[in-house]
């Protein structure tokens, strides 16, 4: 498979992540489809969930 | 590895959207059923009772050798056997397509949504996602190390397999009539990584319902039981990113080499395995620490560092998807210690996680806002259109195991390399023929009218696909009462 993932290529110049440290950082990254995506969401009915009323399965 | 092979069985949750709409979900359900087999013709209805709840036409198997069916009110599909991960991750997709083309089909696409999770965040119903690893019959299963040891790989790679919820539901242990029950006061979870760990309850246990585990333990090959065994694990999340899917299984393969090769470390054992899943899945600081039966104190992160290093070192170069797998859960576990951001489009939580924050900011709402449900089951939806992973799709931050090309061959085409192949021979000629044909199917094999010799597929390596082709020809060149596939009386 061809990765693109441009963060994943970001992440060979610098191998040696800090495996210790407790728990991830939330690096400050600015999506280029961030704002698309929140179009999307916006657009959801806000009580949809009341609606789903699933029996339990498997 | 090429000794394995593998399925995956969804469960879809059934969202009715439009008010006006006049079916429940589970006629719905049935009316998308129904479409595929009787109007698409993508495959031919069972005509025989395959449980006491799976009447006649309940469900059937497809032309692409997979099934799809109703299970305790859900649509499910289960895949066809697959020999690699690519054609799994394909034919789980496929199996999503099938099902949203109908409901277009039906005219319902704005109608009702099929959401690919696994818990009812209002009910906190749960359903299940089920992996099939097909492994010899000497695979040390029984003995309860190894068992263990799989338990503590299944517990820790939901910091990448999972597909994450809003919330938390208190599990409710199996009892007896008479047993004592306190209920535990409901956590404050604002969101977790894992859909399903709040459901499982057990370690080892071999049923499937109300009494989950973590480890299912019931003997069931669909295959010559002398020679094979199928793992079947119920743990998993249904994964919407073919990333996540292609690891949760793969390094699933791989964790079952090294307990197969006996290479698997006894020292990677946890102390307590329920409890511990659930803390992880729970953990809103993400540092997922845990403690190993020899006392020692780590993180899943550390422990699924020391798995796939163990794998690097012993099973590399065996073949390339092999190699796939570990360079892959290499970088996965590399970038999980960056933070959410830096597995968007790869781990489905943390791609959740991320939408549900940014959305959070941009509405100034809090975590226990209802709308966020109404996210997170709407990241889940099938449909493309509004579905909310795919929007990471059309701006290729989706990372893909397999493409839309091949999703649309599978639809209808079976897999090569396993018997899926020849089932798909068999459905093929009985929806071309197209007239009352008496017929039974299985996994394991098939047959024609009352008094025939079944036709049994007990290896699942191979593809029987010449000889089905022959015992249909020749059926029909003799003819006759009970040896003819189109007019025998079962």
């Amino acid at each position: 498979m061809v990765m693109n993932d441009p963060l994943r290529r970001e992440e060979k110049k610098d191998p040696t992540p800090d495996r210790k440290e407790s728990g991830p950082s939330s690096p400050n990254v600015e999506r280029p489809g961030r704002d698309d995506i929140l179009k999307r969401m916006k657009r959801v009915d806000p009580k949809q969930s009341e609606n789903y009323k699933q029996r339990t399965g498997q | 590895m090429r000794n394995r092979i593998y399925g995956i069985e969804t469960e879809y949750g059934l969202l009715i959207k439009d008010n006006e709409f006049k079916l429940d979900p589970v006629e719905a359900a049935i009316r998308i059923k129904d479409h595929i087999f009787k109007t698409s013709r993508l495959g031919v209805l069972d005509q025989h009772y395959r449980a006491n709840d799976e009447p006649p036409e309940n469900g059937g198997f497809l032309l692409n050798a997979g099934r799809i069916y109703l299970d305790m009110g859900h649509l499910e599909y289960a895949s066809p056997e697959c020999f690699t991960l690519t054609d799994l991750v394909t034919y789980d997709r496929a199996g999503d397509t099938l099902i949203q083309d109908a409901v277009e089909e039906l005219g319902w696409r704005d109608s009702i949504g099929i959401i690919k999770n696994n818990v009812d965040l209002e009910t906190n119903a749960t359903f299940g996602c089920h992996e099939n690893y097909l492994v010899g019959r000497g695979f040390p299963f029984d003995e309860r190390e190894n068992l263990k040891l799989l338990s503590a790989f299944l517990v820790t790679r939901q910091i990448y397999c999972g597909a994450g919820r809003i919330g938390a539901c208190n599990p409710h242990p199996f009892r007896d009539w008479e047993g004592n029950f306190v209920e535990e006061a409901e956590a404050n979870v604002d969101f977790q990584i894992s859909q399903r760990a709040d459901h499982i309850p057990n370690e080892f246990y071999r049923w499937v319902q109300y009494n989950r585990s973590i480890v299912n333990t019931r003997d069931e090959p669909l295959a010559d039981p002398s020679k094979y065994r199928r793992i079947h694990l119920l743990v998993g999340d249904s994964n919407m990113s073919e990333f996540a899917t292609a690891m949760k299984m793969g390094t699933t393969t791989l964790m079952l080499e090294l307990m197969e090769q006996d290479i698997a470390n006894p020292d990677w054992i946890l102390a307590e395995s329920v409890e511990t899943m659930r803390a992880i899945s729970r953990d809103q600081e993400f540092k997922w620490e845990l403690v190993l039966r020899n006392g020692r104190h780590t993180t899943a992160l550390e422990l699924q560092i020391d798995m796939m290093q163990t794998a690097r070192k012993h099973l590399a170069g065996m073949n390339r998807e092999t190699d796939w797998i570990i360079h892959e859960w290499d970088s996965v576990l590399n970038d999980l210690s960056k933070g959410p951001e830096a597995l968007i489009g790869r781990v489905d939580w943390a791609t959740k996680y991320w939408m549900l924050s940014e959305f959070r900011k941009e509405e100034n709402l809090d975590w226990h806002d209802p709308w966020l449900k109404s996210l997170d089951l709407e990241y889940h939806n099938i449909n493309k259109n509004s579905g909310l992973y795919w929007s990471l799709e059309g701006t290729g931050e989706a990372v893909r195991k397999t493409n839309d090309g091949a999703i649309e061959y599978a639809k209808t085409i079976p897999p090569r390399g396993t018997r899926a192949d020849g089932r798909g021979e068999l459905v093929k000629t009985l929806v071309d023929v197209n007239s009352e044909s008496l017929y039974l199917i299985d996994w394991i094999g098939f047959r024609f009218g009352r008094n025939e010799a079944p036709f049994l597929m007990l290896d699942p390596f191979i593809s029987y696909k010449e000889e089905i082709r022959n015992y249909l020809q020749n059926m029909e060149k003799h003819g006759g009462q009970e040896s003819t596939p189109y007019k025998g009386t079962y």
